[in-house]
């Protein structure tokens, strides 16, 4: 065991460190990538006391199972997410300290797909255009794979209540962000007027899931509205969250892996804060699209990301007032027994 | 500044609720191409706090944004209120890259149906091809390929009725009148013509694009056994080599 902490990856499939994205690539032509879940990820490296860009890890669809050689704090969040330290349940979205040897381990429920565990300090790992986010199509990326080891960059001292055994901080995160909606709220597209009004056959009826979805889209079955207009669309860019039907027969909805220009026309597309619902979707599911504005989209998104600043004040207020008391009694504060 | 004017129309559509599709309009196809890599070259040059990124194309930019540091408004009359004319924001130099390419075969699956197409020999094709420069337009999907205006062969070059699953990294395939360079395995419907033994994506170099719009490709032909000897080389500048 070497000085620097580590944090050993027991077991793991589909899962990558990422961070919430390459936003120097769509200007050079690639893709912004990150994590899909954008909300659960700043969420869980606020609880963490991280920065929102620190590296973090993505578990897809798998459980994870992760010891760390220090003691760490850290955060795991996403719809699906179920940690247990040594066995035992803890609470998700909220901060857990776990001790040096302990084995964590995540479980993803049928609730959503992606879970995002942060660790207080974050990960040293390679950037690229100062992201660490995989880029499948550029073969860049750091892969969390069974029986390696992820550099942490600092421990953290713990932060377990001697009487319960469980860590002290609660931030008031409610328990509905761990339920998953089944309706996208929608903007109309820049080109929904090539559509007239088959655009409406949108909001008619449901959507089914495909199994084909990853980072760079996914495919709904289901009524797919025809354009009124013919002809060659020139290539533009697209944005995250698009939604197209390029083959007439399913649509496309476009996820942080896109790449960036397309000649497809765009009907509708999501809102931020449906993206990161989109990102939680399994295959088989139901889902509807909801027409909404843009003043409206806007204002619940900065809701959310107010609502997560607090939660990143908080948190950081909480540790720092906990380093300076252990740094007061020479790093081994001892409780007093009540 | 020479032969710059302000568009005639500048159309701004909202993408969702992180977005703005800037369009220009114009008549002239060339200053419209400039005025969008101009604009976008302004944005992405920290013109605008909360501008996460600008993606030029043809007629239009694609511009993301952060609606937690600006809103789509604030973006639009920035937007407006630029004076291409005036804006003194430099011109990025327009480089040279060298692609040596090998034609037909396995390298380019569709380079005889393309002769039989525009009535050529293929050593003509190849000829066309090589002859002039051509200019990168835009960097597009998947990966940063280049769609670079040519090669002219009068009569546009239509796509595969079905495309390919998978076309190899380096391919370099034509449709319509226009030439793109990929630079990974992806499916395509594009005719591909041949393809480069260089390694376009450079990972280990922060810029890993080795082109940008406005650069131009100078396309030449190798055999197999320059292609074998090639294999692997960084693209570069033909300054940087």
């Amino acid at each position: 065991m070497s000085d620097r902490p580590e944090l050993y990856i027991e077991s793991a499939t589909a899962c990558v460190v990422t961070d919430l994205g390459r936003t120097a690539g769509p200007a050079r032509g690639l893709a912004v990538n990150g994590a899909l879940d954008q909300f659960a990820a700043r969420a869980a490296n606020a609880l963490a006391g991280n920065e929102p860009s620190d590296p973090l890890i993505e578990a897809t669809g798998f459980d994870l199972t992760i010891c760390p050689s220090h003691d760490v704090l850290m955060a795991v969040t996403g719809a699906p997410a179920m940690p247990t330290v040594d066995g035992r349940p803890h609470a998700p979205w909220a901060p857990l300290s776990v001790r040096a040897g302990q084995t964590v381990r995540i479980g993803i429920s049928e609730a959503g797909l992606r879970a995002y565990v942060a660790v207080h300090g974050s990960f040293d790992v390679p950037l690229l255009m100062g992201s660490c986010a995989p880029d499948s199509m550029i073969g860049f990326g750091t892969a969390v794979t069974s029986g390696t080891s992820l550099s942490l960059l600092r421990p953290h001292p713990p932060l377990i209540n001697p009487h319960f055994d469980a860590t002290i901080f609660h931030f008031g995160i409610p328990s509905s962000v761990a339920h998953v909606p089944t309706v996208l709220d929608v903007i109309d597209g820049p080109d929904a007027g090539e559509f007239g009004p088959e655009l409406g056959r949108l909001f008619d009826s449901p959507y089914t899931v495909t199994p084909r979805i990853n980072h760079v889209g996914l495919r709904l079955s289901g009524p797919v509205p025809q354009r009124s207009v013919t002809g060659e669309v020139l290539s533009r860019g697209v944005p995250v969250g698009a939604i197209e039907a390029p083959t007439g027969d399913e649509l496309l909805v476009l996820m942080r892996g896109r790449g960036i220009t397309a000649g497809y026309p765009v009907l509708a597309v999501l809102t931020s804060l449906s993206q990161d619902i989109a990102a939680q979707l399994r295959p088989g599911q139901q889902i509807r699209f909801r027409r909404t504005s843009r003043a409206a989209a806007t204002a619940a998104y900065l809701e959310r990301r107010r609502f997560l600043d607090r939660i990143a004040v908080r948190a950081r207020t909480a540790f720092a007032a906990l380093s300076n008391t252990s740094q007061l009694c020479g790093g081994h504060c001892k409780r007093s027994k009540q | 500044m020479t032969g710059i004017q302000i568009p005639a129309k500048i159309d701004i559509s909202p993408c969702g609720d992180a977005a703005l599709r800037v369009t220009v309009d114009g008549a002239d196809t060339d200053e419209v191409w400039t005025t969008v890599h101009r604009l976008a070259a302004r944005l992405n040059g920290g013109g605008l706090p909360g501008t996460v990124s600008a993606v030029p194309t043809y007629d239009a930019v694609l511009v993301e944004f952060d609606p937690y540091h600006t809103t789509a408004d604030a973006v639009a009359l920035h937007i407006r209120s630029w004076d291409s004319a005036t804006d003194a924001a430099e011109r990025v130099r327009s480089r040279v890259i060298d692609v040596p390419v090998l034609f037909g075969g396995a390298a380019g699956p569709d380079l005889e149906w393309v002769a039989s197409l525009v009535d050529e020999p293929v050593a003509r094709v190849i000829d066309i091809v090589c002859s002039r420069e051509h200019l990168i337009r835009c960097l597009g999907g998947p990966a940063a390929s280049a769609m670079t205006d040519g090669p002219d062969f009068r009569v546009p070059i239509p796509r595969l009725a079905i495309p390919r699953l998978r076309v190899p990294p380096g391919a370099i395939s034509v449709a319509g009148s226009q030439t793109v360079i990929g630079p990974v395995a992806a499916p395509s419907g594009w005719r591909q013509i041949g393809r480069t033994p260089l390694t376009i994506l450079q990972t280990e170099d922060d810029n890993v694009v080795p082109y940008r719009p406005g650069d131009r490709v100078r396309f030449f032909p190798v055999d197999e056994r320059a292609y074998a000897a090639l294999l692997g080389t960084p693209m570069r500048y033909r300054d940087d080599v």
